[in-house]
Formats: C-alpha cells, structure tokens, sequence
C-alpha cells in the first residue's frame, strides 16, 4: 500500500515537472523575445501559450533517425541516461515541510552525484554518434563538469559546516523563517561561487560551450533527432530546476516565506525557484559565451580558491565564535 | 579616434562585475519595452512611394488598353532582360502597333529602369509584393495579365486612375526640357530632389528635378 501511495507520488512530481519544463521553454523564449525587443512565440494559442505542447507533439511523431556510424546500443542509452539521471535527483528535494519524496541524510551529495552521471549521458552520446562535431561536444562538456563539479561542491561545504547536515530539510531548517537567517547573507562568496559553478554545470550561457552552435553546430545533440533531442532538452530543463531547487535550498531559504501559504506550502519554493531560473534566462540574453580557456582560467584559478578561501573563513569564525 | 579595447576598472568595479551589471540592466529595461516585431500576415508594413513591387501596364482610361508605343526602350534598358516586346508597323500611318508585351517577373530585379524610361508612362510598378506562387507559369506576366494587374491595383489601393503618379514617372536628376510630355507630372513632396538625402555633396550641387 505504501508502495502504491510512493509510486503515486513520483507519477504526479513526474508530471509537475514534465509540464514545468515544457512551460520553462516558453518562458523563455518569451523572455529572450522580449529582452531582444522580439515578441516571441504568438501563434499558437493565446500569445502562444499552447507552443511547448505542439513542440511536444511535433517532436514525439519526428523520425528517430540513427547514423549508420553510429554505436547503436550506446546511441539509444545515452539519452535516457542523461534524463534518468536528472530526474531521480528530483526525489530528494523538499519542496515544502515534509514534502519530500525521500528524505534522505545525504541528500546534496546525492545530487552532486547524479548531476555528473548525467554528463556521462552527454560524454557517451558525444562518443556513440561518431560525428566530430558531438565527440568535441561531449568532451568539452567532460572537461567542464569535472572543473566545475568541484567548485559547486567546495562552495557548499560551508552550508554544510554552517548547518551541520547534508540532509536538504535539515539545512532549510537550520536556515530558521526569518529573512536574514538565509545563508546567502552569511555566505555571500559561496553563493557567487555556486551560480557561476551552476551556470556551469547546466551547460548553460555564458558556458554553454558543450553545445555551441556558432562553433559545434549543436554539440554532443547534434545527431539526435526527434523525441532522443527532446530527451536531452528536457534532461537540460530539470538540470535546471534542480540547480536552481539546490540554491534555493541552500541558500534563499528553502519553503520559508514573508506568511505562510495554507493548502499549498511549496509556493515560496517555487516562487524563489522561479526567480532563479528567471536570472538563468536573463543572463542568457545578456552575456556572449567566454571562450574555453577563460572557462577552465574562471573555474580553476577563480572559483575553486574562492570556495577554498570560503571554507577557510567559515571554519575560522565558527572556531572564534565557540 | 582612439579605440579603447579595454577601459581602466578599479578593484571595486572588478569585485562587483559593474560591466556585466550594466549589461543586466540594459536587458532588463528592454524587458519592459514595447516590442517592434510587425507581426506580417496580420499588420501590413506601410508602403512609401517610390515602392518597386508588382509590374503593370497603365491601362488608358480613353482607350481601355495599354499606353504603350512600343518604342522597346524598356526592353533595352532592362539589365535581366526580362521584357520581350513585339510589334507590327501599320501600313498606312506607319505607327507601331504592340502585339505582345511579357515580362518574365522571376527574372527581374525590380530596379525599376523601365519605369523610369518609358516616355508614356506606359508601365509601372505597383504597391502589390504578395504575388507569389507555387508555380512559374503565374509569375509570367503577359499583356492581358499585366493590364488586369494594374486594375487589381487601382481596385486594391485608394488611388484615382485619372491623378495616379508613380513618382518613377519622373526620374530625378534631368531638367524639365529633356524629359518627354508625358513625364512632366507632379511628384509627391518627400520624392522631390529637395527633400531626400542622396549623398553629401548632391543639395550643394542644387542637382534638381528641374521646377
């Protein structure tokens, strides 16, 4: 009974979230349009609200077309890998007080663990489609993860030794409900080490470079077509979320609001979610790509001395403190 | 001038990324402006004179056929050479007399030099540009076709066939007495040589359409 109750829950978190990422694309193509005085989607339905729905069904009856080169068994895992990966770290998050699918104690290094399988999805499709443009993809977006896996780690430690838990809910709740009781006012360095690690690790502008289309025509996606490319967006779209659910957690307070919502308590959540995936998107209107060895001088020689010399202080003033 | 690749920061505006800053906010404030996509098929862009769009020939209001002389000026001028024109001498007042008159619309360029040549203002280029079609055949205007286009004109726009000018009619940059009678028509004001910018040096010249 229990099972059919968990099996129930993770059909309907599953489907929020399809749905979520199907509307994350048309917000932001509606964003981007505007910010580039463009309009954006307009035609189908309302002022296009209907368009990730016919992207949807366009991309679903699209031919599956697999390259004669290609490692066939490895082609069709990689997607699936990538997606999988992606949304099995959506059962650790808490979306309000005890809504959690399961609230494990080592929540965040659960994440951080799926999030680099799901590169292994990109490096294998990179590696599976034997196209030059997709090996350089995947390698790219290797080297970057590995670089950047290690500062998003670093600039939580100090959340961790703040809090005292890996445990999502626990570090929510040691935030407390006051406003000033978010760690992004007693750990301002690590979370500006956190959302460019985060930029990052999403393959997002300005580090988009796994998939740079100037460059790379689309990357590590370039052989895929059909619902396989729709896979590999969607893994990208959750990776979001669930980066932007991280931050949150970690550092905008989790739950906690100015009141309290009755009947729907994940409202703040997906509120301060929200704003980030919204940061996300203007920082894609805005900033050209960094070129790749100002991405590996950013990640190595910036971000992981800052996140070091943040754990330092941290462990320093908790240390005086007692 | 002195191109500045990369402007002095001091430290604060280091730390703080003012640069990137600065960028945000100028995406954010286009955020909130107007957008100024002209969404096609529903709004129509404005058409100015002078628009090059869909050939015609006149048809004339006395006549109820075309204007044209067959002088084949058009036809030499053409740089795609896309008119073909041919025509019979009457015996007894030895005037030329137009059989056929085809323009091959997918080779031309829309430059607009048979308008401007043509002595009778016989033929003209119209507001129309929806004309596309899937197949070639459409797109090869011949007499019949050319003269109906220039009734979906005069039926389409708010013109009147007596006082319709294309400001073509009276090229730019000769003085009245070389040009044709015909050609000696009033152009709208912002066509005038006084009011359009066409290099630097053209209005000192005083390179006038002729008054």
């Amino acid at each position: 009974m229990q099972i059919l109750i968990l099996l129930v829950q993770i059909a309907i978190l599953v489907g929020v979230v399809l749905l979520h990422v199907a509307y994350a694309t048309y917000f932001e193509r509606k964003i981007i349009g505007h910010m580039q005085v463009r309009m954006g989607p307009m035609l189908v339905g309302w002022h296009g609200l209907l368009q990730p729905i016919a992207d949807g069904i366009k991309s679903f009856f699209k031919e599956d077309i697999i390259p004669e080169q290609a490692d066939k068994p490895l082609f069709l895992a990689a997607p699936i890998i990538c997606l999988v990966s992606m949304m099995v770290s959506l059962a650790v998050l808490p979306f309000a007080k005890g809504w959690a699918l399961a609230d494990i104690n080592i929540g965040l290094l659960f994440i951080f663990a799926m999030s680099s399988l799901a590169s292994y999805g990109i490096i294998l499709a990179g590696w599976a489609s034997n196209s030059k443009y997709t090996l350089l993809g995947g390698m790219r977006s290797m080297a970057q993860v590995i670089s950047y896996e290690i500062s998003l780690g670093l600039s939580l430690v100090g959340v961790m030794m703040l809090s005292g838990s890996l445990n999502l809910t626990q570090i929510v709740e040691a935030q407390g409900s006051s406003f000033t009781g978010m760690y992004i006012f007693t750990q301002p360095v690590a979370f500006f080490v956190f959302f460019v690690a985060m930029l990052a690790e999403t393959n997002r502008v300005p580090f988009d470079l796994p998939e740079a289309e100037t460059e790379l025509v689309s990357g590590y996606c370039t052989e895929y077509s059909g619902m396989r490319y729709a896979m590999f967006f969607m893994a990208e779209y959750i990776g979001m979320f669930v980066m932007a659910s991280i931050g949150v957690v970690c550092f905008l307070g989790g739950w906690n609001g100015p009141f309290n919502v009755p009947f729907f308590p994940p409202i703040w959540f997906i509120l301060k979610v929200y704003l980030i995936m919204f940061v996300f998107i203007w920082i894609r209107a805005t900033l050209p790509r960094y070129r790749y060895d100002q991405l590996m001088t950013i990640g190595w020689k910036l971000l992981i001395p800052l996140a070091l010399g943040n754990i330092f202080f941290t462990g320093l003033v908790k240390i005086v403190i007692n | 001038m002195i191109v500045k690749y990369k402007p002095k920061r001091n430290w604060l505006q280091t730390i703080f990324h003012t640069e990137i800053l600065q960028g945000l906010a100028l995406t954010l404030s286009k955020l909130f402006s107007p957008p100024i996509t002209r969404q096609y098929p529903k709004e129509k862009p404005p058409i100015y004179p002078g628009f090059r769009g869909q050939h015609a020939l006149v048809r004339d209001p006395q006549s109820g056929t075309a204007k044209c002389v067959a002088c084949m000026r058009c036809a030499q001028i053409c740089p795609s050479r896309c008119i073909s024109i041919r025509y019979h001498q009457e015996e007894e007042t030895s005037r030329r007399v137009m059989d056929s008159f085809n323009i091959e619309a997918l080779r031309c360029v829309y430059c607009g030099y048979c308008v401007e040549v043509c002595p009778v203002n016989a033929i003209t280029m119209t507001d129309i540009f929806e004309y596309a079609s899937y197949d070639r055949e459409s797109i090869y205007f011949d007499k019949e076709k050319l003269l109906s286009n220039w009734d979906d004109f005069m039926s389409s726009s708010t013109y009147d066939q007596s006082s319709y000018v294309n400001p073509f009619w009276r090229p730019r940059g000769l003085p009245e007495s070389e040009l044709t009678a015909a050609k000696r028509v009033p152009v709208p004001d912002d066509w005038r040589i006084e009011n359009q910018f066409i290099g630097r040096k053209a209005r000192s010249k005083k390179i006038t359409g002729g008054e």
